[in-house]
């Protein structure tokens, strides 16, 4: 972190912000209307993607290792600062999911098919995040968290919860494509707007 | 207390939250309460939010209701005794990790965040968090601005170009920000590397704290 300029940090601070103010706003909005023990899939399928897109967006601009962690940093600690009292569950997902993208990252260089990756897998934590959670927050067993999300599923999908493993598989499905979306659209928007912000000869 | 004492509570409490079971569940949430009354009557506050009883209520409820053998009859309803207390555990732990932060890490101010970073060597994460506190609202207020310029000049008739445009203005203004703060911090003397500056000693009231802390601890681990 040494290699941050000043520029870096700042950039990390709005990136953080931006998606600080998706949370407090959106996310306050999506928990009222689904509280912590009903369903919670639409709520992380919606606020997974626009916080995915804008953590990676800030990766273009600050393109240095350890950035979008550091967004994801900011972010959990405006949540914790935020006046509505501490939300445990949010913070450890948008903590979890920014390693996640840069684990990616790091492993393959910031391209677009790095993104869509990072964007997939980094939402693909939301499924494991609603079968463990429970179980710290509340200690529920695995097994009660599993069913409570098999039934979430069934009813949402309209399937058997007989086919447990087929809901799974969509469930994960949904999100990862919808962060697989994320992570293209967030490598597109960062390019439009470098090319907005370049200098333009004929303005002069 | 310091900020470091805050720190340390929420270190203890929220581990302890997770592994308690039982009386211990309860003792943890008296100790809780007491480290609240004494020192963190903000963070107290939680207690007073109608949201955060509905959900500790709905736990001990649908643990009744969906947990175990209904052996109990309530009126009309069938209730378990085996869930119910399953219930009651779920809801205390909730209780308990809930008061763990709210007391201990929700109890910092945003100054005393920026010193913890600033005696960690973590500066610039530090500058990073209170730019994004205090630029919350402008941040707000212009992706509103956006929105409504994009509404009044008749865009969102094409809704996905209108999103588009949205995005990149969004972003793009608040990178053109940037460069005002950058120039801003600049002019202050503002070197995320340079070593702290503000002193953060512990208090007597941390070293109470960790004996009180280390106490419960011990007295756990000689039950178990």
């Amino acid at each position: 972190m040494t290699s941050y300029t000043v520029r870096d940090w700042v950039t990390i601070g709005l990136f953080g912000a931006l998606w600080g103010a998706v949370e407090l706003t959106l996310g306050s909005v999506l928990h009222a209307i689904y509280p912590p023990l009903t369903n919670t899939f639409l709520t992380g399928v919606v606020l997974g993607g626009i916080g995915v897109a804008i953590a990676l967006s800030g990766r273009h601009f600050v393109p240095r290792r350890g950035s979008v962690v550091l967004i994801g940093v900011v972010t959990a600690l405006l949540k914790l600062l935020s006046v509505s009292g501490v939300k445990i569950g949010p913070v450890v997902a948008i903590l979890v999911e920014s390693i996640l993208m840069e684990i990616v990252l790091c492993i393959a260089h910031a391209s677009r098919w790095a993104f869509i990756i990072a964007g997939a897998l980094a939402m693909g934590w939301n499924i494991p995040h609603m079968l463990i959670m429970p179980q710290i927050l509340f200690g529920k067993s695995a097994a009660e968290a599993y069913n409570q999300v098999i039934q979430q599923g069934s009813q949402g999908l309209g399937l058997d919860p007989s086919t447990a493993l087929l809901i799974l598989a969509v469930l994960l499905a949904i999100q990862m494509s919808v962060g697989a979306i994320s992570g293209l659209g967030a490598w597109h928007l960062g390019r439009a707007v470098a090319r907005r912000l370049q200098p333009r000869g004929g303005d002069r | 207390m310091s900020p470091w004492g805050y720190l340390l509570f929420t270190t203890w409490a929220a581990p302890m939250a997770a592994l308690s079971e039982g009386r211990w569940l309860l003792g943890l949430a008296l100790v809780e309460m007491a480290f609240g009354l004494v020192c963190s009557r903000r963070g107290m506050r939680l207690l007073g939010h109608p949201r955060f009883w509905m959900l500790i209520l709905t736990a001990v409820i649908l643990g009744a209701f969906l947990l175990g053998e209904p052996d109990v009859g309530l009126g009309p309803l069938r209730l378990s005794r085996e869930g119910f207390t399953a219930g009651l555990e779920m809801a205390g732990r909730a209780f308990t990790l809930a008061l763990a932060f709210n007391l201990g890490l929700g109890s910092l101010s945003l100054s005393d965040i920026v010193a913890v970073f600033d005696r960690m060597g973590l500066r610039g994460l530090g500058f990073a968090t209170a730019l994004a506190m205090n630029l919350l609202g402008t941040l707000q207020e212009m992706a509103t601005v956006t929105l409504q310029t994009i509404r009044l000049r008749g865009g969102l008739r094409r809704p996905w170009t209108a999103l588009r445009l949205y995005l990149i203005t969004t972003v793009a203004n608040t990178l053109r920000y940037r460069d005002e703060i950058v120039k801003a911090a600049t002019a202050r003397a503002f070197d995320p590397h340079k070593n702290p500056s503000m002193p953060l000693p512990l208090q007597r009231a941390d070293l109470w704290l960790m004996i009180v802390l280390v106490g419960y601890t011990g007295a756990l681990l000689a039950t178990k």
